[in-house]
């Protein structure tokens, strides 16, 4: 048992040195991009996890929440002229106040309801800062973001911010493993089991679902802010319905729940069109392939196939049982016998 | 301001609502007979306009019956072929959001489709629904006049398949208590795959109407899908006067906006409104409960 | 019933009126520390509607429901229970993506302190309530005897072991009142008699129990007081003899016909 564990945080280690020499060493700024933007969605994701993936709360407004954060810090950096290293703590200052905003009509609706309400979220601000010209520079947007400068370490270089962001996203990432294992995430995931049980424990479960969802939208402010100084440039078109679905998509790919899936998932949804990008005009059509393929047959993600108990639940496994089941079983299937 | 300027407004937003209306209420069947939300619906309805102008009208140069024809077959075996492949499985899976990522991938899928098949460039068909009519010192358009004739004429024709043919009756209690059906000799599977079949056909529908108002485009319909969800949530989720009353509502109360607000801000007052329903009346206007 | 013993749940003239229809009509009982009290009643006769409003999922009409002499109607479900209720549901109500152990320590929740921001940084804290929890989880476990089944999922278990860990689930947080909704329903005799016995293994320990039962042969072993329910009215109160022996009990249970086969003093 000890040793596994220590095997497992020199692995991680070493992963975390090869992400940090990485970008040092290769100078091609295209992998560079896409790793920074790979860690960006880690962040991203690893928020919509303790909302979606844990709670259960259904949330299609993750661009919503990233273009807030995003915008909140950079405007202030261009009207007021504050130092851009404050972006960050304004950020996370936009994720409470998101928070609190998303988490309040999460207490009154469910299910269906409580979806349309965050993609209504997602849509409005996408549309004001699109047409709120004056403030938000419209569809032009915001040009020109200067870099992020670390108390006088400026980093101008893409490479600069990918090993930065490794930092940050290691630091984020262990936060979240340690949430999602500890009496915060087991009662995130009561609250998507069974909500009347846990406010029989006498747990506060109002205070609790804003909570999950702060602590969502701090995750998806944070890493809108890394977006805007990452791309340099920031607009609403970025921020679409469809880049909250993406999410939800990353989420899903790796293992809904838990964090290293998360991780996975991230990877793997931003990384895998850029590899397919060989089928050229084909590529984005066999993505979308690949990943519904995974929605129907590997529900529970990629982590699935190493967790026993998920994979006889869900997707081909249950499927390839069940056929199992039915040439064993006898007469009395589901509707069968009534047709 | 001219009495006739806010008649033209409300006569074209009436158009423009039915059309939300016809979006909601395709949504709602889907929804009635499986508790699903169909995310990609919005690309179905693109779908139909593709099909419809891209390949029958323009490229095999078919006249508008026929393609309407056509259009309408091949969208219901596409519908039949969703139901099989993605919601049959998913409405038993263990959480929602599977469904809603499965529908959103649909969607995207269908999109490149569209791209690769047509061409990303937007196109029109020529003439087609084009012209206006005029009613003392209201205009009309074409447009709008087929637009709401085919949205009642739709309601009616659904009303009357649900409430006097047997397979009708028969979704309805599919949707009411699926466990029930079952014990009742009814198939269920087979009975949502004809339901979303149906879904897609009023899709078909939705995109041909809505060619003569937008251009045909792959963004073309990212705007009405998700106003139709807001339809649906004012009049009442789930329950088709409501999706009329809400539709009807949205169209008008958003071309009237545009009387006290700047027109860019024209598309917020729908979502604004369906959050507003959510917290406030989450029963819609007519207050149907579930 | 001696006076001198302090009430724990007291019900004065409650009602519940749902649109019209009146579920819980002027319904009042006092229950006294140390008693096993037991509240029965044929179908539809107003039980969970009580159990609703004394755990306070919705509040009465009108009248009011007190926790040792602190009314408590118009507080939320979580404070009640914060009160040192603790209780089970009549449909299982688990955590089925957890194990027994996880559920339990869900149980316990509240026993700890720690913020969600100040657990970000506070390591050695956190580190040191985990295993807090932890610990009384296995002790809630051993005393039940369940410990082998720590880390089992729930939903895995069988219907009687489900059972006991929603108990167990309860307990972790040390309640001073236990509600218990319909436990022995869908027992086999031997789970219930395990059942049982734990619950009286509890009551000697100094926790007080709320039961709400359709199985006579429990209610009647058990308890030691019992108030009866028809109709949304209180038709009876008294001791498991006084109950067995009233003929309002015998009519509303069996009719009219029966009640002088069962006046005999049949038990159950």
């Amino acid at each position: 048992m000890k040793n596994k564990k220590t095997v497992k945080i020199v692995l991680v280690v070493l992963l975390l040195a090869a992400l940090l020499i990485f970008p040092v060493l290769d100078k091609n700024t295209y992998h560079q991009l896409a790793m920074a933007q790979t860690l960006v969605n880690i962040i991203v994701v690893l928020g919509l996890n303790f909302i979606t993936g844990l709670t259960g709360q259904m949330n299609l407004g993750t661009a919503g929440i990233m273009a807030l954060g995003a915008y909140s810090g950079q405007l202030m950096v261009q009207k007021l002229g504050m130092p851009t290293i404050l972006t960050i703590p304004v950020a996370i200052i936009m994720g409470v106040l998101i928070g609190y905003a998303l988490g309040w009509p999460s207490l009154r609706l469910k299910g269906v309801y409580l979806s349309l309400t965050t993609i209504g979220f997602g849509e409005i601000v996408r549309l004001v800062i699109t047409n709120w010209a004056d403030f938000t520079g419209g569809t032009t947007g915001i040009q020109n973001i200067p870099p992020l400068n670390l108390f006088g370490l400026v980093l101008d270089k893409t490479w600069k911010l990918a090993v930065f962001l490794v930092v940050v996203c290691a630091v984020l990432v262990f936060t979240a493993y340690r949430i999602v294992g500890s009496k915060y995430g087991r009662v995130f995931k009561g609250i998507r089991d069974n909500i009347e049980a846990v406010e029989a424990c006498g747990i506060n479960v109002s205070s609790l679902k804003i909570k999950a969802f702060t602590s969502a939208a701090i995750f998806g402010c944070i890493g809108g802010c890394f977006y805007s100084f990452l791309m340099a440039y920031l607009n609403p078109t970025q921020f679409t319905q469809d880049l909250s679905a993406n999410y939800l998509l990353m989420m899903m790919f790796g293992g809904i729940g838990s964090v290293p899936g998360c991780v996975i998932g991230a990877t793997a949804v931003t990384l895998l069109p850029e590899v397919l990008r060989f089928t050229q005009e084909y590529y984005w059509l066999i993505f979308g392939i690949i990943t519904l393929l995974f929605v129907i047959f590997l529900p529970y993600g990629f982590i699935s196939l190493f967790q026993k108990e998920k994979r006889e639940e869900a997707g081909i496994f249950k499927i390839l049982i069940d056929r199992k089941g039915k040439r064993r079983g006898t007469g009395l299937s589901k509707s069968g016998g009534m047709k | 301001m001219s009495f006739s300027m806010i008649m033209q407004l409300i006569l074209s937003g009436i158009a423009l609502g039915f059309i939300y209306s016809m979006v909601s209420i395709e949504y709602t069947l889907i929804f009635n007979s499986t508790g699903l939300l169909n995310f990609s619906h919005d690309k179905l309805i693109m779908l139909g306009a593709y099909i419809f102008a891209g390949q029958f009208a323009l490229r095999m140069g078919c006249g508008y019956v026929i393609s309407t024809i056509a259009t309408i077959l091949s969208m219901f075996i596409i519908g039949v072929l969703m139901a099989k492949g993605i919601f049959n499985p998913m409405r038993n899976m263990a959480s929602p959001i599977f469904a809603v990522i499965g529908t959103v991938v649909m969607g995207r899928i269908i999109k490149e489709l569209c791209r690769i098949i047509w061409g990303a460039t937007a196109f029109n068909i020529p003439g087609f629904m084009k012209g206006t009519f005029r009613i003392g010192n209201v205009m009309i358009t074409r447009a709008n006049t087929y637009i709401i004739i085919v949205a009642v004429l739709l309601v009616i024709a659904l009303q009357l398949y649900f409430n006097h043919s047997r397979s009708g009756k028969a979704m309805r209690c599919v949707q009411q208590n699926k466990t029930a059906a079952t014990l009742m000799g009814i198939n269920v599977s087979q009975n949502i795959n004809i339901t979303i079949g149906i879904s897609a056909v009023v899709c078909s529908i939705i995109g041909i109407l809505v060619i003569s108002l937008f251009s045909v485009s792959l963004t073309m319909t990212n705007m009405i899908g998700i106003k139709g969800f807001a339809a649906g949530v004012i009049g009442g989720f789930g329950y088709f006067p409501g999706c009329i009353v809400g539709g009807v509502l949205i169209g008008i109360l958003e071309n009237l906006s545009t009387l006290a607000i700047p027109s860019v801000y024209k598309d917020c007052v729908a979502f604004v409104l369906m959050i507003v329903f959510l917290l406030v009346r989450p029963n819609g206007i007519l207050g149907h409960k579930k | 019933m001696s006076e001198e013993r302090k009430s724990v749940l007291r019900l004065e003239h409650i009602t519940k009126k749902f649109q019209g229809l009146t579920a819980v009509d002027d319904v009042s009982f006092d229950m006294k520390e140390r008693s096993i009290y037991a509240l029965i009643g044929p179908n539809g006769a107003g039980k969970t509607t009580t159990v609703n409003m004394i755990t306070g999922v919705f509040p009465p009409t009108s009248g009011g429901v007190y926790y040792r002499d602190q009314k408590v109607n118009g507080k939320r479900t979580f404070e009640i229970a914060r009160l040192g209720i603790g209780r089970t549901f009549q449909n299982l109500k688990l955590f089925n993506s957890m194990s027994v152990m996880e559920n339990l320590m869900v149980g316990g929740h509240e026993m700890t302190k720690i913020g969600l921001v100040n657990f970000c940084f506070n390591f050695r804290g956190a580190r040191r309530e985990e295993k807090m929890l932890k610990e009384r989880a296995e002790e809630v476990m051993e005393y039940l005897g369940i410990a082998d089944l720590a880390g089992r999922n729930v939903k895995n278990l069988s219907y009687g072991r489900q059972k006991i860990v929603e108990l167990g689930r309860a307990m972790m947080m040390k309640p001073k009142l236990l509600l218990l909704d319909e436990p022995a329903a869908g027992l086999i005799p031997s789970e219930r008699k395990e059942f049982v016995d734990i619950v009286l293994r509890m009551f000697e320990e100094g926790v007080d129990i709320f039961l709400i039962e359709h199985n006579m042969d429990v209610v009647m072993n058990v308890s030691t007081y019992i108030t009866v329910l028809n109709f949304g009215s209180k038709i009876a109160e008294g001791t498991p003899q006084e109950i067995q022996n009233n003929p309002e009990v015998i009519k509303a249970y069996l009719g009219d016909k029966y009640q002088q086969i069962t006046a005999e003093g049949r038990r159950g």
